[in-house]
């Protein structure tokens, strides 16, 4: 009897493994992500089926010739899995892949946060496209993105994914103030605040008139070229050419305006200018 | 006292290993866009590739997702760590000995803030139950990746193995 037993055992396990051996693990090359499906075997007795994936590893007795159930919350992330069935020492294994399911969210990286008005090409918009499970949907998406300001028209582009990324350029709208800057996709949305800001100063106009202390310059509200008031801040030069020979003074925009008392007392031309934009002249007679 | 030297020894050697020694990874940029690679970018990629890999396969090897912080980020970090978690839970463990990658740059963003890679990586991959080896393979498996910057390095954001490119 005791030498019955293990020859008993060896045969059985020995008629496992020529079983195992016997069989190929029928699996499929693709799997949607979170969708759970079964594997056939084939044989009896016990084996040990081992499933490996991206972010899971599980091990479980399983019986030969039953289906294995794999649960979809075993194959969430996509990538290679690799399944092995084991039995008395001898193995089958099999890989296949997990690929992304369908869109349910855009990871949305919007460059800069802040840019002037009228600037080509220098809104920059990426969106990568994902799956319930963060895996990246690699087949080809429609990216619509959008740049809109209130009260002026939205600028809108679509964008083919390659490979789950989608860029675009785009140009900074015509009116200063907060822009929405939108990646969408199948009702996802993503928003991003694009701070556009006034551009340079246009069309610089000063007006200069005698003062007790000497000439006070004034320019006119100063606005981009698309009409939006400059930032407070802005700096603004002006130069008087008088009898004491040339002075000149950087005054900053406050509330839209530049201005500033100069010290002279004889006759003067005064000019202003900002950055590489010149205003008017303006000549103003000496102190009576 | 002795046995405690040698193992401090033993650690800084491994810690110094693991800072210096990446897995050989070959770097193509001939096909990126629609930025052009800056030269220190285009050395710095497959370093920080390497390392990261090196470092993956250290903490798989090891059951230690603390490793992983430093060269993973995101998803891949998340990702990574729920697979050590899960392995460790199940006492089947995977052990990658690396023998090295062809990485290929194909997607830099205009404002150089995310780089998206194709990776083809020659990889021998055991799986061991316990102690025991029940499965040991060495493939060509293909990756995608997406690396963002962070203060003196890049890190991998995403790492999902793909059947083609």
């Amino acid at each position: 009897m005791r030498r019955f037993l293990p020859a008993a055992c060896l045969t059985v396990c020995l008629m496992a493994a020529l079983a195992l051996a016997a069989q190929e693990l029928q699996l499929p090359p693709t799997v949607s992500a979170g969708s759970g499906f079964a594997i056939a075997t084939s044989g009896s007795g016990s084996a040990t089926f081992y499933l490996i994936g991206p972010s899971y590893t599980g091990r479980r007795e399983v019986q030969l010739g039953q289906e294995i159930r794999v649960r979809p919350q075993e194959v969430r992330s996509a990538g290679r899995y690799l399944a092995i069935l084991r039995s008395g020492g001898a193995s089958q294994s099999g890989s296949f892949y997990v690929v992304a399911a369908k869109p349910a969210s855009l990871s949305f990286l919007a460059h800069p946060s802040r840019i002037p008005v009228g600037q080509r090409g220098s809104v920059i918009g990426v969106a990568f496209v994902f799956d319930n499970w963060h895996n990246l949907l690699r087949r080809p998406e429609d990216v619509e993105f959008r740049l809109a300001t209130k009260n002026a028209p939205a600028a809108a582009q679509s964008v083919r994914t390659r490979d789950g990324a989608a860029w675009i350029l785009m140009n900074s709208g015509s009116k200063a103030g907060n822009a929405q800057f939108v990646a969408a996709l199948d009702g996802i949305e993503q928003t991003r605040v694009i701070q556009q800001v006034a551009s340079d100063p246009c069309h610089l106009q000063i007006r200069a008139e005698r003062s007790p202390r000497g000439i006070l310059v004034q320019t006119a509200p100063v606005r981009d070229c698309s009409g939006n008031p400059v930032s407070d801040g802005t700096v603004v030069t002006f130069t008087a050419n008088g009898p004491a020979g040339l002075s000149t003074v950087d005054v900053p925009v406050k509330k839209d305006i530049a201005q500033v008392e100069l010290n002279i007392p004889g006759p003067a031309t005064i000019s202003v200018a900002s950055g590489v934009v010149m205003g008017n002249e303006v000549k103003v007679g000496g102190q009576p | 006292m002795k046995l405690a030297s040698v193992l401090a020894v033993l650690l800084v050697l491994s810690v110094a290993s693991l800072a210096a020694d990446g897995p050989r990874v070959q770097f193509d940029t001939s096909h990126i866009g629609p930025r052009q690679m800056e030269d220190v970018t285009g050395r710095n990629i497959p370093r920080d590739w390497g390392r990261a890999w090196q470092t993956l396969a250290i903490a798989y090897a090891q059951n230690r997702p603390d490793l992983l912080s430093r060269y993973f980020t995101g998803f891949a970090q998340q990702k990574l760590t729920a697979g050590i978690a899960a392995q460790e839970k199940s006492g089947v463990r995977t052990r990658y000995i690396d023998h090295g990658h062809k990485l290929a740059a194909y997607f830099y963003s205009p404002d150089g803030g995310a780089i998206e890679l194709h990776d083809t990586a020659d990889l021998e991959i055991q799986v061991l139950d316990g102690n025991n080896l029940v499965h040991s393979e060495r493939v060509t498996l293909r990756y995608i990746g997406l690396m963002t910057p962070a203060a003196d390095h890049w890190e991998v954001r995403l790492l999902e193995s793909v059947p083609s490119f």
